[in-house]
């Protein structure tokens, strides 16, 4: 029964760390409308910077915010350098530009810090007990990180005049730049946003899967799940869904026999099978009546 | 800072009519001190031109604006009516030249020209309809100081009572009617001092365009705000308008003051359809 638990409570941190990802995801769809594969490639990157700074001797709480600074500039950077050029293109061109970004930011990290798997410090206290008691206090750990995430984000987009002007951008960009709004600049901050939201992820998620530059492949599949049950709009059910993942796929890993940790990753891919289905059936009876 | 100064003060309003004649409409803050009717424009179109891909659809627009005017600009559809306030607020790239108060607004970005005091009130509303009503009116305030915003927002509230009793509302479960003035108080918000609205009367009841347009001619008086109106209710427009415009083909092809415009005469009913 305290296994279970354990499994649970483990679970809902791999799916807190999944739920971070899939935001980032959803707040680049809505100020671009683009699915950014390569979310998962910049969270690593990211987590090499965190790593690169705790390796000179930073500690970790502060290497922490630089890295989510580090990652919002770059985030920003992608947009400008990149997206900006293509945006307005089809919707395969962006498909294919954000994979092609994901192949040259995985082949660039593994140039420069190597395809080596690296340890990644624990960032909460271990020391508390052995085994089963201390995972379970690390993955609390994971979970609140990822709720101040939320809460953050909540205040951010509902309580502060950036929040407002951001929330019109993605309302309506058109009506926005008539409103005097620099819109390329709100674009930028919301990718710099989400490679903030994405990198707490990748940092979170390092000390359970280890470093190395293909980490977040994985991850990427579980988030791009939740972001699809969410509608790549509505942040709760994206949450929730990754939460659900995260237990889902733990569970079925340990208990399911033919599933194993092999399979694990299935889950998510049914999950977004069945999602993408369900609600196309929907339409389309919608569409006949 | 600049643009909020610019438009801090705006000129005490003048003449009976919306600011159809040389005396109307006060010299702004800046102006030099001669008569308005000898001072710089405050708008002028030279050879305007604009159009869509190899699309062109204006062909060369002429035309000086007064400051504290109501133009209304009436015409058949594809006349150019739209594209014309589209290439003034940025939204299409236009050629030629058009100056706001001596500095050039073509080739600039909209939300350019927007910090240079243009509102623009786009066909079809433009509100942001998951937005509420009152985050719809701080947008529309996104260029003024913050302590300016809450002093506005009771000036265009007090305008448009009805948006009162909604603000707490999404913009997209008004009315149409109701979705027009937020659109018009929205723009109202920014303290523009160009306002271009494009056929503010479309879908509209009688009675709510009629109470639209006397918003619209009260804030041209007081305000001194510079309006550039397109309208398909050709008899509304002159009614309110001091100045009428009538294009076909993108060009203009007949101005005057509204009064000699009325429709009903043979000169003008080509041009305006059957008197409503």
């Amino acid at each position: 029964m305290a296994d279970l638990l354990l499994q649970v409570v483990q679970g809902l941190s791999l799916g807190a760390v999944y739920a971070g990802l899939a935001l980032a995801l959803v707040l680049v769809h809505r100020f671009t409308g683009i699915v950014n594969f390569a979310q998962g490639e910049l969270a690593m990157l990211s987590t090499y910077v965190a790593w690169q700074l705790l390796d000179a001797g930073m500690p970790f709480w502060a290497a922490f915010p630089v890295t989510l600074a580090v990652s919002v500039a770059g985030g920003m950077l992608v947009e400008r350098l990149v997206i900006r050029r293509v945006e307005g293109g089809g919707e395969l061109t962006l498909v294919a530009v954000t994979v092609g970004l994901l192949i040259f930011v995985n082949a660039a990290a593994g140039l420069v810090w190597s395809f080596a798997v690296r340890s990644f410090p624990n960032p909460f206290p271990t020391a508390l007990g052995f085994g089963s008691a201390q995972s379970g206090f690390s993955a609390l750990g994971v979970l609140g990180v990822v709720a101040v995430v939320m809460l953050a984000l909540h205040v951010l987009f509902r309580h502060t005049g950036a929040g407002l002007v951001m929330r019109a951008v993605v309302a309506d960009p058109v009506s926005a730049r008539l409103a005097g709004i620099r819109v390329g600049r709100v674009l930028g901050l919301g990718w710099g946003l989400a490679a903030g939201v994405g990198a707490v992820a990748g940092v979170l998620v390092a000390p359970l899967l280890f470093l190395e530059p293909n980490m977040m492949g994985g991850v990427l599949v579980y988030a791009l799940a939740a972001a699809v049950l969410g509608g790549f709009r509505d942040p709760v059910v994206t949450v929730a869904a990754g939460l659900g993942l995260g237990v889902a796929a733990t569970l079925a890993g340990t208990y399911v026999e033919f599933v194993g940790a092999d399979l694990k990753v299935a889950v998510p891919l049914l999950v977004i099978v069945t999602a993408l289905l369900l609600p196309r059936r929907a339409a389309e009876t919608a569409g006949q009546r | 800072m600049s643009a909020a100064r610019r438009r801090a003060a705006p000129p005490p309003g003048s003449g009976a009519r919306g600011g159809n004649g040389p005396a109307a409409g006060g010299p702004a803050a800046d102006a030099p001190p001669f008569p308005q009717a000898a001072g710089p424009p405050f708008l002028q179109m030279g050879g305007l031109r604009a159009g869509y891909g190899p699309a062109r659809v204006l062909h060369g627009i002429d035309l000086a604006v007064r400051e504290g005017e109501m133009v209304a600009v009436l015409g058949p559809n594809g006349a150019g009516k739209t594209t014309l306030l589209r290439a003034l607020s940025g939204m299409v790239r236009g050629r030629g030249s058009a100056r706001l108060r001596g500095t050039e607004i073509l080739g600039r970005a909209p939300e350019e020209i927007a910090r240079l005091g243009v509102a623009h009130v786009p066909e079809g509303r433009g509100t942001f309809a998951p937005l509420t009503v009152e985050e719809n009116l701080r947008i529309g305030a996104h260029l003024l100081p913050r302590s300016h915003v809450a002093g506005q927002l009771r000036r265009v509230l007090s305008r448009f009572p009805v948006l009162q009793a909604h603000l707490s509302q999404p913009a997209g479960s008004l009315s149409g009617g109701e979705q027009q003035m937020l659109a018009v108080g929205r723009a109202l918000m920014s303290r523009p001092r160009l306002l271009l609205l494009d056929e503010p009367s479309r879908g509209l009841a009688p009675l709510t365009t009629r109470r639209l347009f006397d918003v619209l001619r009260a804030v041209n008086l007081h305000e001194g705000v510079t309006m550039i109106v397109v309208e398909q209710n050709a008899q509304l427009a002159l009614e309110f308008a001091g100045r009428a415009l009538v294009m076909e083909s993108g060009r203009l092809v007949l101005a005057g003051e509204a009064g000699r415009l009325r429709p009903g005469r043979r000169v003008t009913s080509a041009y305006l359809g059957p008197r409503r």
